[in-house]
């Protein structure tokens, strides 16, 4: 009966053995194979990086991994650290799954594995919780990518952060409007946010509105429209920002509802001087570009973003094109620079000790990174010094890759027009 | 969008009719309607109006054979057990779209897409427009399949009665796998609808099969008036809210009227018969 169940299933002991064993073989493999090669060489140093490989974020949390692996690479075939007789780094993999519970577990599991420093999780929650896990366990965490502020308060002293915080952000934000505004000589005077209604969402916009209120900038925000992540469709919305009469929009978006709101905004013949986003996603990805085509043309957005005058990330560009034929998007340039940054304190620590290498950090002055900012420096708290948004503008060009530009800090800048009012969407 | 969102559950609901077994992949199928019809307007350049009759075509195979192959094994399981096949099936879907297109969400600019009118203040959007009215014809185009067609009335037959059916003759698991295969390819046209209107990701499926749920509840379950009529009111019923309320309170909307409805009506608005 038992016998007769099973083979009903087309699965018996000996095939089940069979391919487990194959299953177990593929999962050795894939786990040790790579690293075997470089535990031949002593001595090695292990850096444990959590980033959210699977579940929602898993394009975002698969770059930063890419972006981690190849600024190790890159680093061990410049000979690796040398002020520890060419010691290779190894990068130990953990996912954290989106989630802050697994994350901090999967710290855990590094640190139980070796790891002297860890880097990561790219979100906020994940975070929280591995610096919190570091500082129990007296290893240093320098996150690549992170912004909420109050990761590193609390005078944490095991935790860095490369990437800019919220404040800084909103700061940049800001500044930019300022600049545009007085550079062109017009002041939008109505003004409507609109922000995705979770928790990224809710937080920038909500801030960006306290941050316009200090900034003594004439502009009214008449509106604030919130709808939920992953909305299909904004025609409601959309006439209630017309009603609004705005003369400017502050969308924080997420990737999918930029699109929707550019084409509402074009179909309900909606008159605005130009779209400018206070830091979100949504309006620079490639296919975003090519999908909205001309509709996307003059939106500005204050953004992280990489460098790419910078010959680091040419080069690190380059590799990462031929190993994933995808360009390195600003996330994952952030990810090569932790690297670079670990390497460069251990480098001149000269040791895995925690005691030695938080001293080095302490003295970080980093020039040679992919992103756009001054040399990565860090404060009392941790944060980088040097960390800078920039201003983006899409316009026009022949190549979809090059629609995005620079257009602020002036060092930075690919492009030295700034096209502001915009024209309207359907005249173009 | 209430025409689709009726559409959408008129293909559920015709799964539900016949076979008693809800289809939790629906919203996934959707997807795969919608990558199809992309495809094929991005590489041989055939708008999405035009390419309906042969994403439902593949839509119509895959529905087949899902139902020969996965559906007509679990028929006589536990509900609970039936559950999960067809949940894994949207997992499936959903991961295949993930591997053969990638996260990004993509929304090709068609020919219509941007086109609008305007009556006095009031604007009409072309697009939205089309969907509503072709929403409408297909549902009526399955209305008559079903009440004149040979197939059709064998349909109508077995969710009558299935041993009735197996007694004068009918091949029900052909009819079932029929019947799968349309519902399929009625939530297939309903995702070429919504190509030009929204854009498309793996992730977007879970909402619609929600959504298709929902309106069949309300209709009544396998009843096919009460998908039209349920999709209508929370299409409405979400738009006009938006007016009122903030859009973040959209699905306290639909769930509230679910929740009224099923009150006074547990039966759904049209059901009852069973």
């Amino acid at each position: 009966m038992s016998e007769k169940r099973l083979s009903m299933n087309g699965i018996d002991r000996r095939t089940f053995l069979k391919f487990s064993g194959v299953a177990g073989l593929g999962v050795a493999a894939s786990t040790f194979g790579v690293p075997k090669l470089l535990r031949a060489a002593p001595p090695t140093i292990k850096i444990g990086s959590v980033q959210p490989a699977t579940g929602p974020l898993a394009v975002i949390g698969v770059g930063q991994r890419r972006g981690n692996q190849l600024a190790v690479d890159y680093i061990n075939s410049m000979g690796g650290i040398k002020s520890m007789d060419g010691a290779k780094l190894e990068l130990l993999l953990g996912d954290s799954e989106s989630k802050p519970e697994i994350g901090r577990s999967e710290a855990d599991r590094l640190i139980k594995g070796g790891a002297a420093v860890m880097t990561g999780p790219f979100q906020s929650g994940v975070a929280l919780a591995i610096s919190t896990l570091c500082e129990q366990r007296q290893v240093p965490f320098i996150m690549d990518v992170a912004a909420l502020d109050k990761i590193t308060d609390k005078g944490k002293k095991y935790t860095f952060r490369v990437f800019i915080t919220v404040t800084g952000l909103l700061n940049g934000g800001i500044k930019y409007l300022k600049m545009v505004t007085d550079l062109k000589g017009v002041m939008p005077k109505r003004a409507v946010v609109t922000n995705t209604a979770d928790a990224f969402g809710k937080g920038m916009s909500g801030g960006f509105i306290k941050f316009m209120e200090k900034s003594g900038l004439p502009i009214e925000i008449v509106d604030r429209v919130q709808y939920p992540l992953g909305i299909h469709d904004l025609s409601a919305e959309m006439a209630r920002i017309k009603a609004a009469k705005p003369d400017i929009l502050f969308p924080v978006s997420r990737p999918g509802d930029g699109i929707i709101l550019a084409r509402e905004l074009y179909k309900q013949r909606v008159e605005l001087m130009g779209i400018y986003g206070p830091g979100s996603p949504g309006w620079y990805e490639p296919d975003v570009i090519k999908d909205l085509d001309k509709l996307i043309y003059y939106v500005m957005v204050n953004v992280p973003w990489i460098n790419p005058k910078s010959p680091v990330y040419q080069q690190a560009n380059a590799a990462f094109q031929k190993a994933h034929n995808r360009y390195l998007d600003t996330n994952s340039a952030y990810a090569y620079a932790g690297v670079q940054v670990i390497a460069d304190v251990i480098e001149r620590a000269g040791s895995t000790d925690p005691e030695k290498i938080l001293a080095a950090a302490r003295q970080t002055n980093f020039k040679d990174h992919p992103v756009v900012g001054g040399p990565i420096q860090f404060d009392e708290k941790g944060d980088n010094t040097g960390a800078l948004t920039a201003l983006i503008q899409v316009q026009p060009d022949d190549d979809l890759l090059k629609r995005v530009k620079i257009v602020a800090p002036q060092e930075f800048a690919q492009s030295d027009k700034i096209v502001f009012p915009a024209p309207q969407l359907w005249e173009r | 969008m209430g025409g689709i969102y009726g559409l959408i559950a008129l293909g559920l609901s015709l799964i539900f009719g016949v076979m008693g077994v809800i289809n939790f992949a629906h919203g996934q199928m959707m997807v795969m309607a919608m990558y199809v019809s992309y495809w094929i307007f991005v590489l041989l350049g055939i708008d999405p109006y035009l390419s309906l009759v042969i994403v439902a075509a593949v839509i119509f195979v895959l529905g087949y054979v899902v139902q020969s192959a996965l559906v007509n094994r679990i028929l006589d399981y536990p509900e609970a057990i039936q559950v999960l096949p067809l949940v894994s099936l949207g997992l499936v879907l959903e991961n295949c779209a993930l591997l053969f297109w990638g996260p990004d969400h993509r929304s090709p600019q068609t020919a219509l897409s941007l086109k609008t009118f305007w009556i006095g203040s009031v604007m009409i959007d072309v697009s939205r427009l089309i969907a509503f009215v072709l929403a409408i014809i297909i549902t009526i185009l399955i209305f008559m399949f079903l009440k004149k067609s040979n197939i059709g009335k064998c349909i109508r037959a077995a969710a009558d009665n299935r041993t009735g059916a197996i007694l004068v003759g009918i091949n029900v698991d052909r009819i079932n796998n029929t019947s799968f295969a349309l519902g399929a390819a009625t939530t297939a046209a309903a995702g070429v609808l919504l190509l030009p209107l929204m854009p498309v990701s793996p992730h977007i499926g879970h909402d619609f099969t929600l959504t298709a749920f929902i309106v069949v509840i309300m209709g009544g379950m396998g009843n096919l008036m009460g998908a039209l009529v349920g999709g209508l009111i929370l299409g409405i019923a979400e738009s006009t809210s938006t007016l009122f309320l903030p859009a973040t309170l959209k699905q306290v909307v639909s769930f509230s009227i679910l929740i009224i409805i099923m009150l006074f009506r547990p039966q759904g608005l049209f059901g009852g018969k069973k």
